[in-house]
């Protein structure tokens, strides 16, 4: 009977080590570009304060137009096949309408009362994802004769800067239609796009992922960033120190430092905790959080996350 | 010694000495094109998952140079990668970035470019064998440099080397 046991033990431990192994995977959405989408009519328009604003109106460009369906059906088959699989723009915006609706209808079935939704919830009901493959195609004409401009561009959703591209003009044809143009152009961009990729993620594996800190005050907290504690530092380079000593290799930049804000860019964080758990902004922001709480500073404070690759923690109240 | 003797002597003789003259052909073949000098230049779109491109194989021998030409091929998809041009062409990295993995697996890749070895499970000739006017050059003497229009799979070949662990995936590590 002993060793059954000792085998499921075994199983167990091989388990949770190949769990701690694997870093959290972002999240990948092909997206039709504004340009995009503004060249072929597909936007709303509204009034901002005086001055006339366009924005993408995703989904009937989804509902009307069958070669962008074609296009991001495409590039999410071959992302597939790299076994990363896409998350579906189109089904996002049906599920989060979906979901919307259900909550709208929801009560509780003993004191009848309605799903809790603060504003910032209702606002953070959008179609997202960790990257965010932009998409955007000209159909070149001289005469008869047509081609295709194509581009492909990911995105970090968090730190915004442009991780992967591949970009080109396909070969020009005079009988070719559309359609074909965009497959072919998909097909030959593809394995550019993904060798970027690539390279980030094995950047990312070298030396950690790339987040995003901001550091916030209620206003009405007592104290602030320039506030000075134990030995005579002010806060801001408290927060400094601590980056220093819990980035990796000590890689990060302070963008913006004020006595109400601080904003920390290109923040390199470990993949994985001390415990061996994959780690994102939250879990690594968490800790500053805690030393924040802790003696001697005794600052209450409220973290706030966004994705994989973003938090904020506003000091002086939950 | 009797005819039929002599007869049968000289039919041994002719038989082992022919297929000595196979193998030092095949060899010569491979002796011609084992420092991997060609060129290769991307041919146009291909179906899903391969690459069509034209490699430029270097040889005393034509004949040699053409039955490289599939080697070559598949040789540079793994460690040359080729640039974009006409015909729609994007440039294309090669699926070993580091030069020195072919001298860390090299048990691995002897094995696998060897006479009749697995990399000829990745590449199919696009033409019928026939080569075009202009794609045989005499460079040289005694030498030839012919072109020859090759398809490599280069999305199996790429998990195929994922499976060695000599290329990463794009999942590995998630």
């Amino acid at each position: 009977m002993k060793q059954p046991k000792l085998i499921l033990c075994l199983l167990v431990i091989l388990n949770i080590t190949l769990a701690f192994g694997q870093a959290k995977k972002p999240t990948l959405m092909v997206v039709p570009s504004d340009a995009w989408c503004i060249q072929n009519g597909y936007f709303l328009v509204f009034e901002n304060q005086g001055s006339t604003e366009k924005i993408a109106d995703y989904k009937r460009a989804f509902q009307e137009n069958p070669e962008v369906l074609q296009v991001i059906s495409q590039i999410n088959g071959m992302m597939a096949d790299r076994g990363f699989p896409l998350k579906n723009m189109e089904s996002v915006i049906k599920t989060i309408s979906s979901n919307s609706a259900e909550d709208n209808l929801r009560q509780s079935k003993e004191s009848g009362s309605d799903i809790a939704e603060s504003p910032i919830d209702e606002l953070k009901k959008a179609a997202k994802a960790d990257i965010i493959i932009q998409l955007t195609w000209t159909v070149n004409k001289t005469g008869p004769k047509k081609s295709i401009n194509f581009n492909l561009q990911g995105l970090d959703s968090y730190t915004d800067k442009q991780i992967a591209t591949a970009t080109g003009t396909g070969a020009p044809s005079f009988s070719a239609e559309t359609p074909v143009l965009l497959s072919e152009a998909v097909l030959s961009h593809m394995d550019n796009f993904t060798a970027s990729l690539q390279s980030h993620f094995d950047d990312m594996f070298e030396n950690g992922r790339e987040i995003i800190v901001r550091i916030q005050k209620w206003d009405d907290w007592d104290g602030d960033l320039e506030t000075e504690y134990g030995g005579g530092d002010e806060l801001g380079f408290v927060i400094e120190d601590w980056l220093q000593k819990n980035t990796v290799k000590g890689r990060f930049n302070t963008t913006d430092m004020t006595e109400n804000m601080a904003l920390f860019e290109q923040v390199r964080i470990p993949l994985y905790n001390e415990g061996g758990n994959a780690i994102d902004a939250r879990r690594y922001v968490r800790d500053l959080s805690k030393f924040l709480s802790d003696a001697p500073y005794s600052i209450p404070n409220k973290l706030v996350m966004k994705g994989l690759g973003r938090a904020t923690i506003i000091l002086g109240s939950k | 010694m009797k005819p039929s003797y002599l007869f049968t002597t000289i039919f041994l003789v002719l038989v082992v000495n022919f297929g000595a003259q196979a193998q030092w052909k095949k060899e010569k073949a491979l002796d011609d094109t084992k420092i991997w000098r060609y060129d290769i230049e991307c041919e146009g779109i291909a179906k899903q998952g391969a690459k069509l491109v034209k490699v430029w194989s270097y040889s005393k021998n034509p004949k040699h140079a053409i039955a490289s030409a599939m080697r070559n091929a598949v040789h540079g998809v793994i460690f040359k990668g080729f640039a974009g041009g006409g015909q729609g062409c994007t440039s294309f990295q090669p699926l070993v970035k580091d030069p020195s993995v072919e001298e860390e697996y090299k048990e691995f890749f002897n094995e696998f470019f060897a006479e009749g070895g697995e990399y000829l499970k990745y590449v199919s000739s696009a033409t019928d064998g026939s080569i075009a006017p202009g794609d045989r050059l005499k460079v040289s003497k005694r030498e030839y440099k012919i072109a020859a229009v090759v398809t490599v799979m280069s999305d199996q070949l790429r998990k195929r080397l994922e499976k060695e662990n000599i290329v990463k995936s794009l999942t590995s590590g998630f």
